[in-house]
C-alpha cells in the first residue's frame, strides 16, 4: 500500500462569491475567488474542465468552469436553476461562502488545435464550457495560435442567451472572430437569426478544410449539430463535444458516471465524436 | 515465509489481547441466518465456524456509512473539521474470496487521486485470513482464479489444524503482529502448516457443486453490448440492490449532507447501487440507464469487463453472495454459462 500524502481531494476549499451576473431568467453567472490566496494561486484549470460546487448543508453539483484560465485570480461558474443545489446557489447573494473543489476531468486539445480555425457551436447554457476555450484562444497571448473563430450560438429566445456581453458585443469585436446568433421563434426587438442552431449551421454551412468543430448544449442540439457536421465532411476526428452524465466525486470511485469502461469525471468530459462511436450509447 | 502453529486455547488467549490493543473485527453471528463482520470485545463474542458472512467485511474499510467532515457556516466564516477516523485495527477471519475482494477494491480507491477515507483505514488495517473448511452451495471462487485456502493479500493466514490452528506469516507487517504476541504461538518444526493447507485445498476443491468457465466471457462482451439476454434478465430482476450492497467488490457511493440548524452540519457519503433508477437519473430527468435491462447489464458488464478494462482485476471474487441473496435468483454464474452459451451460436 502506497501512502496517502495527498490532502483529501473530496474535501472542497472554502470560497467567496464576489460577484453574481443575471444572465436569463434561470441561469446566473458567479464570479468566486478562493478564501485562501495560495489556493487560488494553485488552481490551474485547463479549458474544459469542470469543479464540484459546494452550498455547505445542500450538497455538491458538477458545474464547467466558464471562465479561462488566462483569467488570473477568479473563477467563473454559470448555473442553470434545475434543482436542490443550483437552486441554493441561486438563492446566494455576494459575500455567501461556498465551497469548490477540482478541477476534474480532461480538457479541450487546445495543443493539438493549434494552427486550426476553430467553430463553435452552442445551445444555451451549453456555451458555458466552451466560453473557457473561446476566452482561451481569444486571449492576447495565444491568439496567435489559432486561426479564424466562429461561434454559433442559439437559444429559445432573446431572455435565455447567456453571456450576451459576450456574444453581442465582445466576441464579434476580437479580431478574426465571426459570431452568428440565432433563438428558436421571432420576438419583438430581435434582429438576427431565426430558427434553430443545427439549421443555422446548416445555412452558415463551414467548410471542414483545417477546422475543429467544438460544440455543446442540450443532448437533441447536439444530435443533429453532429448530423449537419457530418454531412458537411467533419470526419470524426475534427468534431469534439463534451458529455454530460451524473456524477457525485468527480474522482472515478463512485461509480456513477461510467459509459462501458470510461469515466465521465476522470477520461471525459471532452470527447472527439470518434471516441463517442467507440462507447456504449448509454449516455 | 515463516508459519506457526496455535493451540485453540492460546487462539483465545491473542483474541482478547488483540481486542484489547486493536479495533478487533471479526465475524460475528447475529441471528441464525445473519452473519456480520463487526468490532468485537474479545474471542467470546466470535464465530469462526461461518463460512460466508452475509454482507461482505468491506465495510470496514469502505463504510456503508461514513462521515467525512463536518462544516459550520456561522459568522460568516466556513470551518471544515475532519471526522475522526479509527485507529489501528486488526480484520480477523477473513475467507479468501473476501480479501481478494479487498485486493478489487484497492486500486479505485488508489490513483491519481487517493481517496483518504478508504487509504487510512487500510493502512491502519491488518488481515488476518482464515483458509474456508467447507464449500457452500454457491461458493465459486476457483472459477474466478481464487480458491479456499488461498490467503493472497492478506498479511497472516490461518488454517483450521486437527490440534488448533496453523500461522503463516505472508507480509512483515503480519510478522510483527505475529512477533509482538509471540507467548502464543509455537514455531512450526515439523513443518506441518504449509502442507496441512495444502491437503485441505485440494479436498474441499472437489467440493465445489458448481464450476463455471469464464474463458472468452470478456472477448465475447468487448463486441457484443446489446444483447436480447439481458432483457430476459431484467424482466425477473426486482431492482432491489440486495446484490450491490452484499458486494465485497462494489464500491458506488452517494455523497449527502445533513444539517439539522444551518449551521453546523456533516458531509457523508454511503453505499449506493447502479441498480436504482434514480443513480443515473439527472435534473431534468434524462436518464442513460432508463430501464432495468440497462441497470443489470451495467451490474454485470462491470463486473465481468469493465472492471477488468479499468484495472485489470475481475469484478467477481466468486464469494456467491449475490446468488445466495437475490431474492429472484438471479445468478452470476449462470450468466456466465449463458454468456459461453450466446458466443458459441454468435
Ligand atoms: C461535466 C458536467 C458539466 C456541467 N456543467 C454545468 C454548467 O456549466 N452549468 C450548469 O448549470 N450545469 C452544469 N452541469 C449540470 C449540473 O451538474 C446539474 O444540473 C446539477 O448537478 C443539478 O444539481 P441539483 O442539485 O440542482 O439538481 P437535483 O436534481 O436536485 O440533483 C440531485 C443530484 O443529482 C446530481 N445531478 C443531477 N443532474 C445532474 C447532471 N445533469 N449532471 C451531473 N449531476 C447531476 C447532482 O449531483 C445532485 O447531487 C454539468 C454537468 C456535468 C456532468
Ligand atoms: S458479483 Fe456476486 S459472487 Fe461475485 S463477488 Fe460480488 S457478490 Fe460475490
Ligand atoms: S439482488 Fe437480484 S433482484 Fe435484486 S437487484 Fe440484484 S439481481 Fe436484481
Ligand atoms: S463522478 Fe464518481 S466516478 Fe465519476
Amino acid at each position: 500500500m502506497t501512502k496517502c500524502h495527498c490532502r483529501n481531494p473530496l474535501k472542497p476549499y472554502p470560497a467567496t462569491i464576489v460577484k453574481i451576473i443575471d444572465e436569463t431568467p434561470d441561469v446566473k453567472t458567479f464570479q468566486m475567488v478562493f478564501d485562501d490566496p495560495a489556493v487560488m494561486e494553485s488552481f490551474r484549470q485547463k479549458p474544459g474542465q469542470v469543479a464540484q460546487l459546494s452550498v455547505f448543508g445542500v450538497g455538491e453539483a458538477t458545474i464547467s468552469i466558464t471562465s479561462s484560465p488566462t483569467r488570473k485570480g477568479i473563477l467563473e461558474f454559470s448555473v442553470k436553476k434545475v434543482g436542490m443545489l443550483t437552486s441554493a446557489l441561486h438563492r446566494l447573494e455576494p459575500g455567501s461562502k461556498v465551497g469548490i473543489r477540482g478541477p476534474y476531468g480532461n480538457h479541450f486539445p487546445y495543443e493539438v488545435m493549434k494552427g486550426k480555425d476553430l467553430l463553435f457551436i452552442g445551445g444555451g447554457i451549453g456555451l458555458a464550457p466552451l466560453r473557457a476555450l473561446i476566452d482561451f484562444v481569444l486571449a492576447e497571448e495565444n491568439r496567435g495560435d489559432y486561426g479564424k473563430i466562429d461561434i454559433i450560438y442559439g437559444a429559445r429566445s432573446m431572455d435565455d442567451l447567456c453571456f450576451k456581453y459576450d456574444i453581442l458585443d465582445r466576441w464579434p469585436q476580437m479580431p478574426g472572430t465571426t459570431v452568428y446568433t440565432t433563438i428558436d421563434r421571432a420576438e419583438p426587438g430581435w434582429e438576427g437569426h431565426v430558427g434553430f442552431v443545427p439549421a443555422y449551421l446548416e445555412e452558415i454551412n463551414p467548410s471542414p478544410e483545417n477546422k475543429y468543430a467544438i460544440t455543446c448544449g442540450p443532448p437533441i442540439m447536439i444530435k443533429f449539430v453532429l448530423q449537419a457536421l457530418e454531412k458537411m465532411g467533419f470526419s470524426d476526428d475534427q468534431v469534439i463535444t463534451t458529455l454530460e452524465l451524473k456524477m457525485k466525486c468527480g474522482i472515478g470511485k463512485c461509480g456513477r458516471c461510467n459509459i462501458g469502461s470510461k469515466y465521465v469525471c476522470l477520461d471525459g468530459p471532452v470527447f472527439y465524436l470518434s471516441q463517442l462511436k467507440q462507447l456504449p450509447p448509454e449516455f | 515465509m515463516k508459519a506457526y502453529t496455535i493451540t485453540r486455547d492460546n487462539l483465545g488467549a491473542w483474541l482478547d489481547a488483540l481486542a484489547r490493543d486493536y479495533t478487533l473485527i471479526a465475524p460475528v453471528r447475529e441471528e441464525e441466518t445473519v452473519s456480520l463482520f463487526k468490532p468485537v470485545r474479545g474471542f467470546a463474542e466470535i464465530n469462526l465456524g461461518y463460512t460466508n458472512s452475509t454482507v461482505s467485511p468491506k465495510g470496514w474499510l469502505f463504510p456503508q456509512t461514513e462521515e467525512m467532515f463536518f462544516f459550520s457556516t456561522g459568522g460568516g466564516q466556513i470551518t471544515l473539521a475532519d471526522a475522526q477516523t479509527p485507529g489501528p485495527a486488526v480484520l480477523f477471519g477473513l475467507r479468501p474470496c473476501d480479501i481478494k475482494g479487498i485486493l478489487a477494491l484497492d486500486p479505485v480507491f488508489n490513483g491519481a487521486y487517493q481517496d483518504c477515507y478508504y487509504q487510512k483505514r487500510r493502512q491502519d488495517t491488518i488481515l488476518v485470513g482464515l483458509s474456508c473448511t467447507r464449500v457452500e452451495r454457491h461458493c465459486f471462487c476457483t472459477s474466478m482464479g481464487g480458491g479456499p485456502t488461498d490467503g493472497g493479500g492478506a498479511d497472516l493466514l490461518l488454517t483450521e489444524m486437527d490440534d488448533g490452528y496453523g500461522i503463516e506469516v505472508l507480509t512483515p507487517r503480519g510478522e510483527e503482529l505475529v512477533n509482538r504476541y509471540q507467548q502464543y504461538f509455537d514455531a512450526d518444526r515439523e513443518n506441518r502448516v504449509i502442507p496441512a493447507r495444502e491437503e485441505l485445498g485440494k479436498k474441499l476443491a472437489g467440493q465445489f457443486t458448481r464450476n463455471v468457465d469464464t474463458t472468452g466471457v470478456k472477448e465475447f462482451l468487448d463486441q457484443h453490448f446489446e444483447l436480447p439476454y439481458w432483457g430476459e434478465l431484467a424482466r425477473r430482476c426486482l431492482g432491489c440492490g440486495i446484490c450491490t450492497y452484499i458486494c465485497p467488490t462494489c464500491h458506488c457511493f452517494d455523497i449527502f449532507d445533513q444539517s439539522p440548524d444551518g449551521e453546523l452540519g456533516v458531509r457523508s457519503r454511503c453505499w449506493d447501487s447502479c441498480m436504482f433508477s434514480h443513480f443515473t437519473r439527472m435534473a431534468g430527468g434524462h436518464n442513460p440507464r432508463p430501464t432495468q435491462k440497462e441497470r443489470v447489464r451495467n451490474r454485470f458488464l462491470h463486473k465481468l469487463k469493465y472492471h477488468r478494462d479499468r484495472y485489470n482485476l475481475d469484478g467477481c471474487v466468486g464469494c456467491g453472495r449475490c446468488v445466495t441473496r437475490c431474492p429472484v435468483n438471479i445468478d452470476i454464474r449462470q450468466i456466465i454459462a449463458d454468456l459461453q452459451e450466446v458466443a458459441r451460436h454468435d
